[in-house]
């Protein structure tokens, strides 16, 4: 589904990602971990057609590097961004419009916006309230809600648990594995380490925007580096 | 490479030196500082139109006086004070003959204020402001002043049995300042009153405030006079007669134009000055139909007409002082008796440089000028400037 | 009183058109940060289209229907041809190609068709007053307070109700993410000019009823105002724009009707002070860009 070959992201002189490698088949769940600054965001970034990058994109077999995000968007990449970026002054069903903008039919777009309020009955409850209003949690949904909308063939999320309580932690965990589980192809970013390779079926970790570690999740779980830096064990 | 360019300097500069002596041998060189943008372009585009006109005419025949071509040194101000400063350094440093200066006051006098100190005779192309002479020995008008027009209008107002005036002024100008000023002067020295006044600014955006004002005098004025020129006027007289007032209006003559005239219904009976008008047979309509002929433009101003009167002065003054020195040119010029011009005589002698000319009174009827009487002001009931 | 209640009228009849206008540099600004000095030409385009039409004795609706349409094709042609090349500059050079922009069209007209203004001359009809109580109200005044109601309503309708309307209210909070939604950034950017465009034909039609004439620098005045309005309305603010449209409007219209007259030349001053000690007192405006966030 996704092939990264060599990818390289700079900002000016800063080098985030210095040639990664990174491939996920179709229906896998590939977990993206690293220290604060490894470059995590760039890739989704450079994958999504966010930030220019060197190297090779491919999805679904096509080259996509180089492509605007809304051409990506339009092929079925959808990216769940850091810190959420919801339309924070827009309500929630507006949001939610707005995630499924690529199908044009409007009876489409409200099927589809109905079907995430029944997947997540806060969003149907909290429908006309700003979603800069929501609490933290349910932002998250929302935000996953609205990446949802498009109806993805590959999901990037960037630290969706990230500054949620520990039960919203393990919702959120929940929602991922139930969207793996119904075959989508899902490459997460996180810092929940345990979690992730729990969930995961291919990790790799990041140093200094290098794959300083990669393979199968039990392999990299099992590995010094990572019981020593993020397992705790 | 280097040898090239030293070569072309070298040319460059041979081919300078041959125009500028040139120059000195015989041409008679005129500074034309006209505004092709910006809020005077409306005026200054007809009047340069006309002057060019019979430069070209003119040289046809020999030049200036039958015998110094004219060359011409046209600079655009756009209408800018600082720019047109400018342009009047530059003409002192190139040492041109005389100087056509934008036709408004302001620009005129700011030019007037260098030029006339290096005694280089300078007249404003329809500047009316006749303060504007004031700034030095060298500075001319060339239109009918408008002390001289408020002079025939307000007594003109007085003879319609109109007892009380509306003024409409702007401080932005002279012009827009002083004229309903010299005309309430004379209406008043005539028995009327002037009952109220309001002041806008050029290119003010809306008028209904200045309406509702004139609206609210009880009783109502006879007569409304302004100097107002575009689109100032057309947004004014709109939002009057969009109001329901029917008050008679008064202006000056920058009303002379076809866009006022073409405002239709809000424009009908509509009273103002000019400097002349073309009757049929008359100089001025042959002017007017030779200039459409060559030009394909229509003289549909006065602007037209005076810019080559401008030219007739300037040549008239020229065979007076017999040299083409500017300085004694410019004494020619201020000494001048009563000459023929195309849209009317003029006469500088016994003036402070602004020209004694007749004024034409006209009302706009159908979307036509019509003429009521030309009448030349008594210089005793002109209101000092 | 009745004094009042006119000027009034008056201050909601002018207020509305500067209301358009800032509503159309505030819809630019708040996706591209572009403040869009030449607003003002894309009014004077407008203004010269209505006049074509109406001098070839085209009917009153045609002659509108063509202002609107060479409004919203100035306003898109200009961002094609000009602005999209400046894309992510900073707000400086933006505003600078801006006034560039400005100036070419304004020679451009002055040049090529007149430097004076040409008269625009409307049926009749549209200048009668009518009587409401005590107020005499014009009927193009009336026009001109009955179309801005309009506009905002239907602009209001479609920032809410259509898909790329909320794709411009977000655009204006995130256009990266706004892009990730598959919407192209060039379209939305597109409809962004389109809108202003529009919004300006609407004010160019309601000017020239109201002015008569037609001339290169006609836009200039008004823009400015409006471009004070987005200022003081909060830069970026929809609905500040309008507010700040209409505060101007009111204030231009009361130093002229009430100042006394030794005062009157000053109004200009005294109205910008005014503005200044409002922002002094709030500095992101009366309505700012809204910032709904929880933290
Ligand atoms: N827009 C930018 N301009 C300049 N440098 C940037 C930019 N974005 C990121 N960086 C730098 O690139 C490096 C990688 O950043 P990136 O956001 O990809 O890391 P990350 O792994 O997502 O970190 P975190 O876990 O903190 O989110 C960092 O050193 C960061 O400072
Ligand atoms: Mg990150």
């Amino acid at each position: 589904m996704l092939a990264v070959r060599d990818l390289k992201v700079r900002y000016g002189a800063v080098e985030a990602v210095r040639g990664l490698d990174l491939s996920l088949a179709r229906g896998q769940l590939l977990a993206l971990l690293g220290a604060n600054g490894a470059g995590k965001t760039s890739t989704l970034a450079a994958i999504a057609g966010l930030v220019p990058a060197a190297g090779r994109i491919e999805i679904a077999g096509e080259t996509a590097g180089g492509l605007p995000p809304e051409t990506l968007a339009r092929r079925g990449v959808a990216l769940v961004p850091e810190g959420r970026r919801l339309f924070a002054g827009l309500t929630v069903a507006e949001n939610l419009t707005l995630g499924g903008a690529v199908h044009t039919p409007p009876a489409e777009r409200r099927r589809r916006v109905a079907a995430m309020e029944e997947r997540f009955p806060v969003l149907a409850e909290r429908r006309h309230q700003k979603a800069g209003l929501l609490s933290g949690g349910e932002q998250q949904m929302l935000a996953l809600a609205r990446a949802l909308m498009a109806g993805p063939r590959l999901l990037l999320l960037d630290e969706p648990s990230l500054g949620l309580a520990p039960q919203m932690v393990e919702r959120v965990f929940d929602i991922v594995a139930g969207l793996k589980a119904e075959g989508l192809t899902i490459l997460l970013v996180e810092q929940n380490v345990p979690m992730s390779l729990a969930i995961a079926d291919q990790a790799v970790v990041l140093a200094n925007g290098r794959a300083a570690l990669s393979g199968p999740a039990a392999e990299v779980a099992a590995s010094d580096h990572v019981r020593r830096a993020y397992l705790a064990a | 490479m280097d040898r090239y360019c030293r070569r072309a300097g070298a040319l460059a500069l041979a081919v300078t030196a041959a125009t500028a002596t040139g120059a000195l041998a015989q041409d008679y060189v005129i500074g034309v500082a006209v505004a092709n943008s910006g809020g005077l372009a409306p005026f200054s585009q007809p009047a340069y139109d006309g002057f060019k006109f019979c430069v070209d005419e003119m040289n046809a025949s020999g030049g200036i006086a039958g015998k110094h071509p004219i060359r011409l040194e046209v600079r655009d101000t756009r209408s800018e004070i600082s720019e047109a400063v400018k342009f009047a350094q530059e003409f002192v440093d190139i040492g041109v003959n005389f100087i056509v200066a934008p036709p408004d006051g302001d620009p005129t006098m700011a030019m007037g204020q260098i030029t006339s100190p290096a005694q280089i005779p300078t007249m404003t192309f329809a500047g009316t402001a006749p303060i504007l002479t004031s700034v030095g020995e060298y500075v001319f008008g060339s239109y009918p002043a408008d002390n001289q027009q408020a002079a025939v209008l307000g007594a003109y107002a007085a003879e319609l049995g109109y007892k009380t005036a509306f003024l409409l002024k702007s401080p932005d100008a002279a012009y827009t300042q002083f004229g309903p000023a010299y005309f309430g002067t004379v209406f008043e020295a005539n028995g009327g009153q002037v009952v109220g006044e309001a002041s806008f600014t050029m290119n003010q955006p809306d008028f209904s405030a200045i309406v509702t004002t004139i609206q609210a005098l009880n009783p109502p004025p006879d007569v409304i006079m302004t100097s107002a020129w575009e689109p100032d006027f057309p947004a004014f007289i709109k939002a009057l007669r969009g109001a329901g007032v029917t008050i008679p209006v008064m202006g000056a003559d920058v009303l002379d134009t076809p866009t006022v005239r073409g405002l239709g219904e809000v424009v009908e009976g509509v009273v103002h000055t000019s400097g002349g008008y073309p009757d049929p047979g008359s100089a001025h309509a042959e002017f007017n139909a030779r200039f459409e002929a060559a030009t394909g433009k229509v003289a549909d101003t006065n602007y037209v007409v005076n810019g080559c009167d401008i030219l007739g002065m300037i040549d008239a003054a020229v065979q007076a002082a017999g040299t083409t020195d500017a300085a004694a040119v410019g004494q020619a010029l201020a000494a001048l008796p009563e000459t023929e011009g195309i849209m009317s005589s003029y006469t500088f002698a016994g003036t402070d440089r602004m020209p004694m000319r007749s004024v034409v009174l006209a009302r706009i009827e159908g979307g036509e000028k019509v003429i009521i009487r030309r009448e030349m002001a008594d210089p005793a009931t002109m209101p000092a400037p | 009183m009745d004094l009042i209640l006119q000027q009034m009228v008056n201050a909601v009849s002018l207020g509305g058109i500067y209301a358009l206008l800032a509503l159309g540099l505030a819809v630019v600004f708040s996706i591209v940060r572009l403040i869009n000095f030449a607003h003002g030409e894309v009014m004077t385009v407008a203004g010269y289209g209505i006049w074509i039409a109406l001098a070839s004795a085209w009917p009153v609706a045609a002659a509108v229907a063509l202002g609107l349409a060479v409004a919203i094709l100035a306003a898109v042609s200009m961002e094609r041809v000009a602005f999209r090349a400046m894309r992510g500059a900073d707000v400086t050079t933006l505003l600078i190609t801006s006034f560039a922009v400005s100036e070419i069209i304004k020679v451009l007209f002055q040049n090529g068709i007149s430097a004076r203004p040409v008269p625009v001359v409307l049926p009749a009809w549209m200048s009668g007053t009518l009587d409401l109580g005590p107020v005499r109200i014009g009927v193009i005044a009336l026009i001109s307070i009955l179309t801005v109601a309009l506009s905002l309503v239907l602009l209001s309708v479609f920032l809410r109700r259509t898909v790329m309307g909320l794709a411009m209210r977000a655009a204006a909070e995130d256009f990266p993410v706004v892009r990730l939604m598959g919407l192209r950034a060039n379209h939305v950017i597109a409809l962004a000019f389109a809108v202003s465009g529009i919004l300006a034909g609407v004010a160019a039609v309601l000017w020239v009823a109201q002015r008569g004439s037609v001339d290169p620098l006609m836009g200039a005045a008004p823009v400015l105002k409006a471009f004070i309005a987005t200022v003081l309305g909060g830069l970026g603010s929809l609905t500040g724009a309008v507010i700040g449209g209409f505060v101007v409007g009111a204030v231009e219209v009361c130093l002229q009707g009430f100042l006394p007259q030794s005062l009157l030349p000053y109004r200009e001053a005294i109205s910008l002070a005014l503005i200044i000690a409002v922002l002094v007192w709030r500095p992101d405006g009366l309505w700012p860009a809204e910032q709904t966030s929880r933290s």
